[in-house]
């Protein structure tokens, strides 16, 4: 009983439908009969599982990769919205800060798309609105004329103290690239306030912020090498995760491979990404380290769900994963739209 | 003598209602215990009912599994009465 202390029933009903619906996800072998299809028989396979109802709500508006695409994306947010009404308590709340980060990916794009004059339907297909911000309100944010008036509309929600002090740099310089980190500092600077709660659940879901800073942040890295930045990494640097800004702004400085490879795995303090890295040996393109990464945090966040599989890591699993099918799913029916040959699509995917 | 022989009845008296007690508690008990676990089988098994009807026969077997911990009390119980 010691490790059941405090599980109430609609936690357990909660985490075992979790479970359930991980493992009704494409499992990696349909991923790898998908890749040797073509686009229809693709489109078909996906008008046969889950996402039946969004394809059937949206074909008579959309057709074709948009509609496939357009399909995706709703099913994702509406799966989203029926968790968050499943789940009870401190899970919901610790739910819903962690759909939060759609919010900044979904302002992030009405601004983008208004700033290069995309019509307002083109912005909508991309739109996800499984966050805070609904599908009201993102519709009521694209009617806006341009990108000014949407950051205006935007004021008192959680993102316009941030869009308001950056957007205006952001706009002369043409880049959001600023603007977002800013955005995303403040997303884990506010869910680590409230995972910091102090209960057991809270602990838990800090241990995977932490995990996903110290991804992003070992990303970045790669990602500032592969550029040939010099600019002031402080900047990209995420606080929370185990890595100190110290250490991330020295690491940006070093020049050669390995030398930086070996620093990285000094620094990294989870042993799963030691392990990882102590793999890589010569240099490799970002989007491979990328989805090792990606398959390093999500074999970590399983493992945790396993040990602990009545609390916010099954759920967690779960979102993420689906989030990951989603995305493979776009990605085979946008690589096998524009040709491209099996095994490169294959390297994109998460599986 | 009088005195002796009210408290032999009394004896026999308060040994009948110690069986009962003690009855009442091996089924109370148990009864506790089963509910606390099938508190957790039965959230977990309406969960994946929920998903997948096909569940529901194994749920349903698996939630009456600690339904056994009462039998033994009710078995005790029994003993204890007759």
């Amino acid at each position: 009983m010691a490790g059941m202390k405090g599980i109430s029933a609609p936690t357990i009903y909660v985490c075992t439908r979790m479970r359930v619906r991980k493992a009704k996800l494409l499992p990696r072998e349909e991923y790898q009969r998908m890749l040797n299809m073509s686009l229809p028989e693709i489109t078909r396979i996906i008008e046969e599982t889950s996402y039946k109802q969004e394809i059937d709500e949206l074909g008579t508006t959309f057709k074709g990769i948009d509609l496939l695409e357009v399909a995706l994306s709703w099913n994702l947010a509406k799966e989203y919205q029926r968790i968050l009404d499943i789940t009870p308590g401190t899970l919901k709340q610790f739910t819903l800060a962690y759909l939060r980060y759609w919010d900044i990916q979904n302002v992030l794009t009405i601004l983008r798309g208004k700033l290069h004059g995309e019509k307002t339907g083109k912005i909508k297909e991309v739109l996800v609105p499984a966050g805070s911000l609904d599908k009201v309100v993102l519709d009521r944010l694209l009617a806006e004329d341009g990108p000014d008036r949407v950051v205006d509309a935007l004021k008192g929600k959680r993102l316009y103290p941030v869009l308001a002090r950056e957007y205006p740099a952001a706009k002369e310089s043409g880049s959001f690239a600023k603007m977002e980190n800013e955005l995303y500092k403040q997303f884990y600077a506010e869910i680590i306030g409230e995972a910091s709660g102090g209960d057991s659940g809270g602990r838990m879901f800090l241990a995977f912020i932490r995990l996903d800073i110290d991804v992003k942040n070992i990303l970045t890295l790669f990602r500032l090498r592969a550029d040939n930045i010099e600019e002031d990494a402080k900047e990209m640097y995420i606080l929370g995760g185990t890595m100190s800004a110290a250490d991330f702004a020295l690491l940006n400085t070093v020049k050669d491979y390995r030398e930086f490879l070996d620093m990285l795995r000094s620094k990294v303090r989870t042993e799963p990404v030691v392990e990882l890295l102590k793999g890589i040996e010569t240099e490799r393109p970002v989007h491979e380290i990328a989805s090792l990464l990606v398959k390093v945090q999500m074999e970590q966040l399983e493992k945790l769900s396993r040990r602990n599989p009545f609390s916010i890591y099954p759920i967690l699993v779960y979102l993420e994963k689906k989030k990951y099918e989603v995305a493979n799913l776009r990605a085979l029916a946008r690589g096998k739209e524009s040709r491209l040959p099996s095994e490169t699509i294959g390297k994109y995917l998460v599986m | 003598m009088a005195d002796a022989v009210m408290t032999m009845e009394m004896i026999q008296a308060s040994q009948v209602g110690m069986k009962a007690i003690g009855a009442g508690l091996a089924v109370g008990l148990t009864g506790v215990g089963t509910g606390v676990a099938e508190m957790g089988i039965g959230a977990a098994a309406v969960g994946a009912i929920a998903e997948n009807k096909d569940f529901f026969g194994l749920g349903l077997l698996f939630t009456v599994i600690p339904e056994t911990i009462v039998i033994f009390g009710l078995v005790i119980a029994l003993l204890l009465l007759f």
